[in-house]
């Protein structure tokens, strides 16, 4: 993995009344243990990798409690864990990005939430939504909505994080259906402090094991005719449990404030926003006393109709603050209130943006526009709108002070082993012309952006060689599917390989081979060179493809471009039909560097020889065209200042940073650049061989400049 | 609800692993450590991967102990207009942050480093596409209310630490967090990894921020200057005596390096080829500008960069200096170099004599071979066989004015040349746009082929309908200039068709109009 956890591990054993201090994920972690979890599972992705990769790490102590801990291939079967608290009263919580994750569940969860559960069922998502965002941004609540799944969307500090975590489990087991606990990016990485309790085992986990099944009942199969029975039961039953549980432990909250004749709605994990909101406003005080009342739904699904009509009853206007698209929550209180005929005006989305993250200053011009159209009688509104206008006032004159900043998306790291691949199809393209890309989800992905922009669709996770399926035999050329070895194991096998060959497709698909699902943080997948528990899973894609029926697959180590390039033109130009394998193999440099650095730290301290490679540009050869830097994008490859007194365009310089993987030597190579590449090779602790060898080069060498000087003199 | 108390708020901006998380994390646990209530989030994702990201501190100013019972309630995304402290690791991302309104004159003091990581667009451009550093300076000053500006990457290299400590030492001397300078230093003592050199950087940070640094400092320029060589100084004597002052540094500079790349000959010839364009620069009383332009881009075309230049350059022992000075090689540590040369036919046919060569390239044309046959080497100059290859290409230096390269570069120079003098009595700006298309050539092989071909392109289509008077002088100056631009967009030259194509509808619907 990317980081090590231990300090976090130590967090987790902490016992009642100790302070915990660490990052919303790591509380929710700390949360499922004091709620006497059996097992956990999920599958890695940014904002929650932290809770799988700290479980990972906290083996030993999980084996105190009897945690039962999968790293699963993919969220559907992480989801399909929960299936275990269907019959069992066995707690248990999955985690995965979402919305993508809940996608790839959404099968096992239909089928889970239909029979609903008797043990505690807790499905923590990480909302992948808004600035540094990485998916599509739609909304896990109609997941919810659809499946009588409950979701619960809390305020952004800890204590309420934990409670909720602990009061989700209850509300399942009140309520015998599952439920989602949302947390966005920033949530997640949200550092704070709350109090903690000891960690409980579960009634029954890997310590104290179940017997067996229980007596036969069909009504816990998600099966004809049972599944009709299932329909009525969530709403008839679950639906009011969940309201009844939400109200009696109070899970809601509601802030009172002075100027009642209005009020706001809020999503949980919006409510320090709004709350900083009103007191830039000057209509709250930095301890959340405001003066216009607030609802705080941290159950977002299902709403509770009696306290939403209290709340309501007696205001002429609420602001309903959601966020995301559709307004599910506006719709529903809308039509809620008019049920009940309480004329209170629903206002959302029509002072509100309908689609967006709600940032700061949208919360401060959504604010102000509420109050400038229900002006209530105890606020000056003409003043605050003022305020709110000149809070914002100076944006346009800083934008126009800058001017259009070129942008800094993220890319491959130095010496990335997937760089390579796409310096290599650019070349290929070059001479057979440019044929469709399909992308996939990974570190890869990064070839869409600069310099390569190389990439035509993106359809999910493992889903590159299925998304061309239909655009080889409609195209004159053959299309490139891309797929790392994360994508090729969550879904790229059966979806794109399996169906690939069951229809006798063709195509190409390269299968970035690096070892770890590298985007998430370097987690280990069936392929990598080792697990968590040591030794390698022993799952090997070569060997897997073959089984399959592969027939056409050559692997190549993704550095060597020139091999690349002819390896790729090969799979172009092959006149058969059928699918044609690459597997572009280069471990991923993150993880080797990790290695090599301590190999070599250890190595020096220990007087042993060790080479430090590094690239360099001869910045008097470089004549500034950048050619280089176009094909390898390379962060290290940069350009610096033009040292030649004659000219101005700056010239290509490799900089400290370099790990030495020589894709620039490489590349100029392959795509017969310029002379300026070299590779500098410098030796610590020397041999006498190297000594002595060093010497004579020297000598002679000096001998030579010399004399050559002399010549020119 | 006036006059609250309010959290200090910082947002820090920095480029995937710089180690951003753990600056936040000294932060965070300095003012934990002291007790007082304080918040951090990120948006990591994938952005740890060398994009651009940011962190969000908030920390009130009162302890726990002092507000009793009371519970802060710290945001989670900064608000425009309410950054106290606004910190970049890079200066590109300072301005980012005032484009995005966290940067005001009423609150924010501007902790920034003026060095520059250059983004992939920046990079990329196929000539200068670097973001003006000056304008980014001017908006740091018009819209922050106090700067600590400093190169916060060099303090690093210097004092051998990261940039983020650095950072962190700039933050402690900045007096705006309520946390004094010894519990940043315990926060990193407590942190426990690489103590030391984080101290370094941190105090490094300290003391510039406790300077009053000026970011606009003239520094050398960085330019490597040549040193006189014995047989030029008659020719330099001769500049100082007759040149006019804007150009004599350039032409100075011109001189010492075509007597290098050739011989005093060659650099008097330089100098003649010179002399009727200072008679042009007189006559359009262009005050030396022309001259000194087209001196600087003369120079560089006469040092044209074939296979012996390369060779000269690669065994030049200044270089072999710089490289084992950047790696930080000590004596006794020995350093390999291995150069990356792929010579084709048509590098080879650079040193044979013109007809020899043309007769081969024809040949190697009709099969097809030109862009096929390379051989792929890797020679280790600091070996002694690697070394006296280049060595002996470098000795064919005096062969050098009989090879196919050097008689198609003067004809090629030739060529630029009287197109700037033609075109000089109509306008010395015109003549210098000219002059300036020069940079479209450069490179070798393919890119070199390419700009060659651009620059005959601009020629045909719009500088000589500007010599014969097809097209008005300032709509000519516009056109060159767009079209230079224009060739340096994309290698695939699309941009320059485009630029062309437009210039011609233009100038058909001039005619048609007339």
């Amino acid at each position: 993995m990317e980081r090590s956890f231990k300090k976090e591990v130590q967090a987790l054993t902490l016992g009642d009344g100790e302070t915990f201090r660490g990052e919303g994920i790591l509380a929710v972690t700390k949360a499922l243990l004091q709620s006497g979890v059996s097992y956990v599972g999920g599958y890695q992705g940014a904002p929650v990798s932290h809770l799988l990769d700290v479980m990972v790490e906290a083996e030993d102590l999980l084996a105190d409690l009897g945690v039962h801990v999968e790293t699963c291939t993919n969220e559907a079967s992480a989801a399909a864990m929960l299936g275990a608290s269907i019959n069992y009263p066995l707690r248990g919580a999955v985690t995965w990005k979402s919305i993508v994750g809940t996608n790839v569940a959404a099968d096992a969860l239909s089928n889970l939430a239909s029979p609903g559960v008797v043990g505690g069922a807790l499905i923590v998502l990480g909302e992948d939504y808004g600035e540094g965002a990485s998916v599509i941004q739609e909304r896990s609540y109609a997941y919810a909505m659809k499946s009588s799944m409950w979701l619960l969307d809390p305020r952004p500090d800890l204590p309420t994080i934990v409670r909720c975590v602990e009061k989700g489990f209850e509300l399942s087991e009140a309520s015998h259906a599952p439920v989602m606990l949302e947390l966005r990016i920033r949530a997640c990485h949200v550092t704070g402090e709350f109090e903690a309790k000891n960690n409980r085992r579960g009634a029954y986990s890997g310590l104290n094991r179940l017997e067996g099944p229980p007596r036969f009942d069909y009504g816990r199969l998600a099966h004809p005719p049972v599944t009709f029975i299932h329909e009525r039961l969530k709403v008839e039953d679950r639906m009011p449990a969940a309201r009844r549980f939400t109200r009696e432990h109070k899970l809601n909250e509601i802030v009172p404030g002075d100027v009642d004749d209005i009020g706001i709605v809020v999503m949980g994990g919006l409510t320090n926003s709004v709350l900083r909101a009103l007191a830039r406003l000057d209509l709250a005080d930095m301890f959340g006393k405001t003066r216009i009342p607030i609802l705080v739904l941290n159950v977002v699904y299902p709403l509770v109709p009696e306290e939403v009509r209290e709340f309501c009853a007696g205001k002429r206007a609420v602001l309903v603050v959601e966020e995301g698209h559709p307004e599910y929550i506006e719709e529903a209180i809308n039509s809620d209130l008019r049920r009940a005929d309480i004329q209170t005006r629903v206002i959302g989305k029509d002072v509100l943006p309908k689609a967006g993250e709600y940032t700061s200053d949208v919360l401060l011009k959504g604010l102000s526009a509420f109050l400038s159209q229900t002006r209530p009688a105890r606020l000056d509104v003409e003043a605050i709108a003022d305020r709110a206008g000149k809070m914002l006032a100076h944006l346009p004159a800083a934008q126009a002070s800058v001017g259009t900043l070129p942008p800094r998306p993220p890319t491959f790291c130095t010496g990335c082993p997937e760089r390579p691949v796409f310096a290599a199809i650019k070349l290929m393209q070059r001479d057979l012309g440019p044929t469709h890309i399909s992308a996939d989800i990974g570190c890869h992905a990064f070839a869409t952006l600069a310099p390569f922009s190389l990439g035509n669709s993106i359809l999910g996770y493992g889903m590159s060689l299925a998304s061309a399926a239909a655009v080889g035999p409609n195209m004159s050329r053959r299309p490139i599917a891309v797929m790392g070895d994360g994508g090729f194991w969550h879904n790229g096998l059966i979806t794109g390989v399996a169906s690939n060959l069951f229809n006798k497709g063709d195509g190409v698909l390269i299968v970035m081979q690096n070892g770890y699902t590298s985007a998430t943080g370097l987690q280990f997948m069936p392929s990598s060179k080792a697990s968590r528990s040591g030794p390698a899973p022993g799952m090997d894609i070569e060997s897997t493809l073959r089984s399959f029926g592969v027939t056409w697959m050559r692997k190549v180590r993704t550095y060597s471009v020139a091999r690349m390039v002819k390896t790729l033109k090969a799979a172009m130009q092959d006149p058969a039909r059928g699918l044609k394998v690459i597997v572009a193999d280069g471990e991923c440099q993150l993880a080797r560097q990790r290695r090599v650095r301590a190999d070599d730290a250890r190595k020096l301290a220990g007087g042993q020889r060790v080479v430090r490679t590094k690239y360099g540009v001869d910045d008097e050869i470089c004549t500034g065209d950048h050619s280089c830097i176009r094909l390898s994008g390379c962060p290290s490859l940069t350009v610096k200042p033009n040292p030649d007194p004659l000219r101005s365009d700056p010239v290509a310089s490799v900089i400290e940073s370099c790990v030495g993987c020589g894709l620039c030597g490489e590349v100029a190579h392959a795509a017969v650049l310029c002379p300026s590449f070299y590779r500098a090779e410098l030796i610590r602790n020397a041999t006498a061989w190297d000594l002595w060898l060093h010497r004579l080069r020297s000598g002679v060498i000096g001998w030579f400049s010399g004399r050559k000087q002399e010549a020119a003199a | 609800m006036s006059a609250m108390q309010r959290p200090v708020t910082v947002l820090i901006a920095a480029l995937g692993g710089e180690g951003g998380g753990v600056l936040t994390n000294w932060i965070i646990n300095a003012a934990a450590d002291l007790g007082f209530p304080a918040q951090s989030t990120s948006i990591p994702g994938v952005a740890q991967r060398t994009g651009a990201t940011t962190y969000y501190i908030e920390i009130f100013p009162k302890t726990w102990r002092e507000l009793g019972d009371a519970r802060p309630v710290l945001a989670l995304t900064p608000g425009i207009g309410d950054i106290d402290v606004m910190v970049a690791s890079e200066f590109l991302e300072a301005g980012r942050a005032i484009a995005s309104g966290f940067v005001t004159p009423d609150r924010t003091l501007l902790i920034a480093s003026t060095s520059r990581f250059y983004s992939m667009n920046e990079k990329m451009a196929m000539g200068d596409g670097r973001y003006d550093q000056t304008r980014l300076l001017d908006a740091a000053e018009s819209n922050s209310q106090g700067r600590i500006l400093f190169d916060m990457e060099s303090a690093g290299k210097t004092a051998g630490a990261m940039i983020n400590a650095v950072m962190l030492g700039a933050i402690a001397g900045c007096g705006k967090l309520p946390i004094p300078v010894e519990a940043f230093e315990a926060a990193i003592r407590k942190d426990g990894k690489a103590v030391e050199p984080n101290l370094r950087g941190f105090r490094a940070g300290l003391d510039a921020a406790r300077e009053t640094s000026a970011a606009r400092g003239v520094g050398p320029d960085g330019k490597r200057h040549l040193a006189p060589e014995p047989q030029s100084d008659p020719l330099e004597g001769e500049i100082r005596a007759q040149a006019p002052q804007p150009a004599q540094d350039v032409m100075i500079e011109g001189v010492r390096r075509l007597t290098r790349f050739q011989n005093a000959d060659y650099a008097r010839l330089y100098l003649n080829r010179l002399a009727p364009v200072h008679t042009a620069d007189q006559r359009a009383a262009s005050g030396g500008k022309l001259l000194r332009e087209v001196a600087r881009h003369l120079a560089v075309r006469m040092s044209f960069e074939d296979l012996i230049r390369v060779a000269q350059a690669k065994i030049d022992p200044a270089r072999m200096t710089r490289i084992t000075a950047e790696l930080n090689a000590k004596p006794d540590e020995p350093v390999h170099v291995v150069e990356f040369l792929k010579p084709g036919i048509e590098e080879l046919c650079q040193i044979l004599p013109p007809s020899l060569a043309r007769w081969i390239l024809r040949v190697s044309a009709r099969r097809g071979w030109l862009d096929r046959v390379h051989v792929g080497m890797e020679v280790k100059s600091t070996s002694i066989s690697g070394y006296l290859r280049f060595w002996l290409l470098a000795k064919l230096k005096p062969w050098r004015p009989r090879s196919f390269r050097y008689h198609e570069e003067q004809a090629a120079i030739e060529s630029w040349l009287t197109l700037i003098l033609e075109a000089a009595p109509h306008s010395p700006t015109l003549a210098i746009e000219i002059a300036e298309c020069a940079r479209l050539i450069k490179g070798y092989g393919s890119t070199h082929k390419r700009g060659t071909s651009n620059f005959q392109m601009i020629e045909a289509r719009v500088i000589r309908a500007a010599i014969n008077g097809r097209l008005p002088v300032d709509q000519a100056i516009d056109a060159i200039a767009s079209a230079r631009t224009a060739a340096l967009v994309d290698p695939e030259g699309e941009g320059l068709t485009r630029c062309l194509d437009d210039l011609d509808r233009h100038m058909s619907f001039r005619v048609a109009a007339e």
